[in-house]
């Protein structure tokens, strides 16, 4: 079986499963824990909507790290926008809207930006490389390289991409479409896989350490 | 003075003596099974999801330092940012109980535990009050503060843990029924000279009920309050006097009488013990609602950390702060003041457990500028109040300099913020702020004094 095979036909499912179970054990797991002694932290908001807006607001300005850890907002803000803008491209990229490569594109670019730039700020800021171990080097470059890939192959500006992922759900993979793409396909699929099981899922953490524990009153 | 400070083992302190630490001892295999067990979900459910989600989800983005009042206080010192604190239990979490730290420790910063490194790590959980500051901005809500407390736990499990906390704190309190050991006779005439210290203030005299069966409130103080925040508990009798209430306090006669529960620092067997015994105090007393007096943790254990320890058909009573009392009698109009009996300029530290643990920001506010006209706010305040640095224990710790750690680092930004205030008294309503405020004030030559809010009500109250 040839190299190109693999990471087009067959490793799309396998790193497909692996996040959705992957990350769904974590999250039935977390869930079924026992539920902790009362350790909430005042104030907090009560009702769902003021939960939606406090929450909505985190995941879209990063404010903690506006408010406490100025440096540190601007590169992460990319960063995460960046990965909000890919995901954002894959949904409208198969829905069929034309404008999907745009997207796409500038998601990769703030991905890359962010990711190379929080990489300096690790490397050069005394404080913060000393909390460090090579784990967190490795995360920013893996997703440094992700997007560098994305970009410099033109995969995230195909449209394209569309028929090949339209045909994934079909089993029958449309393999002549990707052919240029077998690096950032790899490091896609890859970066699926190690996700789940890695401190990067703390967008799914953050609903524990939030809802059951820092506003738990209500659970 | 006492002997010279013990060999370091972290920086210039040693709050845990030799006989405590045992530095020498084999203790790491031990240390590693307890924790084992505190990682296991039915051995510690208590805490098992934060502490858990805590070790594993830190982004090492360092926003909990910039809060960190220690690490700000000590100029950045490296051994003092939370994280490489919550990190010195990390790296043995990862190296023994996860499969990356097994099999590639260099990649996720998973380290063999050494004796050295226990001795280290011992001192260092006590030097974080576990104020949760940190863990109020953290994007991910990790929580240093739960990490330092589940070490604490693990440690206490192999036998290390501060005197003042468990022989003199939690065990004398179970065997005696309060952590300042007084027996009842000694609290009987303590009530007495109180009653008489009010009638040589106040010029009248009330009665202070004690042990009265089936009462609407029982009131219980932080017990070392008798002794050392004596205004707090006569103002707290005044202010059930005027409002024409139901009360009682109780002495060891009939169990538990200090509110105090010091397993909240240190160990869940011991929170769980104390609390029980609390529970069944206010059972066999038969009274309606359980009233802490002005101690911070006390409030924490007994309003929120009880709620899934204890069902609720085996407390039936209520649980409240005289904080919140005082705010709705003096909103009822059932107590009445003068605020011109509180002439000087007054601040209010929010507690740590009374407010970012406890979420009583207002109630204490409302009562301070109904009786002293001159109310100033402290800047941060509410749930980013600077811890003041009696937390968690410390205020009643002093062995190996520790006085001064307190006083150098937590201390120093207190009496900094105090000052910026021009307040001449600092209120307070927690037993442990006022005894490290009574420290700060003295050490750093504060024009100012420290009193409870029920003892500022008290001065303002018109008969």
């Amino acid at each position: 079986m040839d190299l190109g095979y693999l990471i087009a036909a067959i490793m799309p499912y396998v790193a497909v499963a692996f996040f959705v179970f992957g990350l769904g054990y974590k999250i039935i797991y977390w869930s079924k824990a026992p539920v902790n002694l009362h350790w909430e932290l005042f104030p907090y908001p009560h009702t769902v909507s003021e939960q939606l807006k406090e929450m909505l607001t985190e995941v879209f300005t990063l404010r903690s790290l506006y408010l406490f850890n100025r440096k540190f907002w601007l590169p992460s803000l990319m960063m995460h926008y960046g990965i909000y803008l890919v995901v954002t491209w894959l949904v409208v990229l198969l829905l069929g809207f034309p404008f999907a490569p745009y997207l796409g594109m500038l998601g990769g670019v703030l991905a890359l930006a962010g990711s190379f730039s929080l990489l300096l700020l690790r490397l050069f800021i005394d404080e913060v490389r000393k909390i460090s171990v090579p784990v967190e080097y490795f995360n920013l470059i893996f997703i440094f390289l992700l997007a560098l890939s994305s970009l410099f192959t033109g995969f995230l500006a195909d449209f394209q991409v569309r028929f090949y992922l339209l045909s994934l759900f079909t089993l029958k993979p449309a393999l002549s479409i990707v052919t240029n793409y077998h690096v950032p396909l790899l490091l896609l699929e890859l970066f699926l896989i190690y996700v789940p099981f890695t401190r990067m899922a703390h967008f799914a953490v953050k609903f524990f350490t939030y809802h059951k524990i820092k506003w738990g009153e209500l659970h | 003075m006492s002997a010279a400070v013990p060999q370091k083992v972290f920086d210039d302190y040693r709050v845990l003596p030799d006989e405590v630490l045992k530095p020498g001892q084999p203790r790491v295999e031990k240390f590693l099974q307890a924790m084992r067990k505190s990682l296991q979900q039915k051995e510690n459910w208590t805490f098992w999801l934060p502490y858990i989600l805590s070790l594993d989800t830190c982004m090492k983005c360092g926003t909990c330092a910039e809060v960190c009042p220690v690490y700000q206080a000590t100029g950045r010192r490296e051994i003092y940012h939370p994280v490489f604190r919550a990190d010195m239990l990390r790296k043995i979490y990862k190296r023994y109980f996860t499969l990356p730290g097994r099999l590639f420790p260099w990649l996720v910063g998973a380290e063999d535990l050494t004796e050295e490194k226990l001795d280290a790590l011992a001192e260092s959980v006590y030097r974080c009050t576990i104020c949760r500051r940190c863990s109020y901005v953290c994007p991910v809500a990790i929580d240093n503060g739960v990490i330092v407390r589940e070490a604490r736990k693990i440690l206490d499990e192999i036998g290390i843990a501060p005197g003042e906390l468990k022989e003199k704190g939690t065990r004398l309190q179970l065997k005696v029924g309060n952590a300042t050991g007084m027996p009842t006779a000694a609290f009987l005439d303590m009530v007495e000279f109180l009653e008489d210290e009010i009638e040589e203030t106040r010029g009248y005299r009330i009665k202070i009920p004690v042990d009265k069966e089936g009462a609407e409130y029982l009131l219980m103080h932080n017990a070392g309050d008798y002794l050392a925040f004596a205004e707090t508990v006569m103002g707290a009798a005044e202010v059930m006097h005027a409002a024409g209430v139901d009360w009682t306090l109780n002495s060891p006669n009939t169990g538990i009488n200090d509110a105090v529960n010091y397993g909240v620092f240190y160990s869940d067997v011991e929170f769980s013990a104390v609390i029980k015994a609390h529970v069944e105090t206010a059972r066999k007393l038969g009274i309606k609602k359980l009233v802490v007096g002005e101690c911070g943790h006390a409030f924490e254990a007994l309003k929120y950390l009880i709620l899934r320890l204890i069902p609720p058909e085996e407390r039936p009573f209520e649980v409240l702060s005289i904080l919140e009392l005082e705010d709705r009698w003096l909103r009822e109009g059932r107590l009445k003041v003068d605020p011109q009996k509180n002439p000087e300029p007054v601040t209010f530290h929010d507690s740590c457990k009374l407010g970012r643990l406890g979420g009583m920001f207002e109630e204490p506010r409302r009562i301070l500028k109904a009786c002293c006209p001159d109310f100033r706010e402290m800047t941060p305040n509410r749930e980013m109040s600077l811890c003041c640095g009696g937390g968690s224990g410390f205020a009643i710790m002093e062995k190996g300099g520790f006085l001064k750690f307190r006083m150098e680092t937590y201390g120093r930004l207190k009496a900094e913020q105090l000052k910026a205030t021009g307040a001449s008294i600092v209120a307070c309503a927690c037993s442990n702020c006022k005894a490290q405020f009574r420290e700060i004030i003295n050490y750093h030559r504060l024009p100012m004094r420290y009193a409870g809010v029920s003892e500022l009500l008290a001065n303002a109250l018109v008969r």
